[in-house]
């Protein structure tokens, strides 16, 4: 089944501008299914598995500014080498740290994680409006058993009273299971 | 509340551009259900070629795009009051989220990152690109340290 999605992941050059030849503008559940504008499928994306609710200009005007630079097929991946699994970025491997309180700092995650390995990077987001974190961290470690272990030990745990998960980013396949892809034919 | 960020498809496109004197300038990435980010950056200054990038995230990364989207409410926002495309630029917004698709486009205002977001009538929620946009340079980073 995984393979057979990661076919239908990929999509031709030409369908791009893939704006709704009927496009019904306001958001009448009678409307015909607009598609997704982009350049992610043809066919597929008529397949959309429930009536939307639509709204916004982007689904009533004409096409004819739509740049499609999603459509070809020249992308450059880091490999895939079989099911889902962590994916190594180029410098070593990056993991996310969700749920993070809002007055976190650095400093505490540097404390946290930074006994199963050197952090070679570490991204915590704030939110630009409130200046408060924005709840979720990115860090980078060299060796994946650094970051494995970063993962196994604090995924669940406790920091600055409020409970963090800790996942990998990134990975070599699509998901599958996670959600549900039952009609969705992306 | 939670069930519409844990559960459903979701989707997320941004595309901002303009035209200038560089030619066409633009940045568009694609958060797709299967976790497959695609990302593509133009820019003419310096003769700066194309970059194409893709990856693929976790669950557990989609997972927390899909908390962020739902806190910043965009879903509740209408463009109706944004102003349109111009010459100048335009940006583009689309995310499918449960059995909400969403499209929007406006002009390009400053730059991504310059973005305040407010919530008078013009005011954009774009907060969320702006976090989002921390993961593609992020990952972008990790591509480009090899060229």
């Amino acid at each position: 089944m995984a393979s057979g999605d990661v076919e239908a992941v990929d999509f031709e050059p030409e369908d791009d501008d893939l704006m709704d030849e009927d496009a019904a503008g306001d958001a009448s559940p009678q409307a015909p299914l607009p598609k997704l504008k982009s350049a992610i499928t043809g066919a597929a994306s008529t397949s959309l598995s429930a009536h939307k609710k639509t709204k916004g200009r982007g689904f009533r005007e004409d096409d004819a500014d739509r740049h499609s630079h999603l459509a070809s097929r020249d992308f450059e991946s880091l490999g895939t080498d079989g099911g889902p699994g962590p994916q190594r970025s180029i410098e070593g491997w990056i993991i996310l740290v969700s749920g993070v309180h809002e007055e976190a700092q650095e400093d505490d995650l540097h404390n946290a994680f930074g006994e199963f390995g050197e952090i070679k990077n570490l991204h915590l987001n704030l939110d630009r409006r409130t200046g408060f974190v924005k709840g979720y961290a990115l860090i980078e470690y060299e060796k994946f058993e650094e970051a494995k272990n970063a993962i196994s030990t604090m995924d669940g745990t406790e920091l600055l009273t409020q409970t963090i998960n800790v996942d990998w980013a990134f990975s070599n396949g699509p998901s599958t299971g996670a959600f549900k892809r039952k009609n969705l034919r992306f | 509340m939670a069930a519409e960020e844990d559960s459903g498809e979701f989707y997320l496109r941004y595309y901002v551009g303009h035209k200038g004197k560089f030619g066409h300038e633009f940045l568009e990435f694609e958060f797709r259900p299967d976790g497959k980010l695609r990302y593509a950056n133009n820019s003419n200054y310096k003769n700066d070629t194309m970059i194409r990038k893709e990856v693929f995230l976790t669950p557990a990364v989609l997972k927390e795009c899909r908390r962020i989207i739902a806190e910043s409410e965009i879903m509740k926002e209408d463009d109706n009051n944004w102003p349109e495309p111009d010459r100048v630029g335009r940006q583009e917004l689309e995310i499918v989220m449960g059995n909400e698709h969403i499209s929007f486009t406006t002009s390009k205002i400053g730059s991504l990152v310059d973005v305040q977001s407010s919530k008078d009538p013009e005011g954009l929620r774009f907060e969320v690109l702006c976090i989002l946009s921390y993961l593609t340079p992020l990952q972008d980073q990790a591509y480009l340290k090899n060229e």
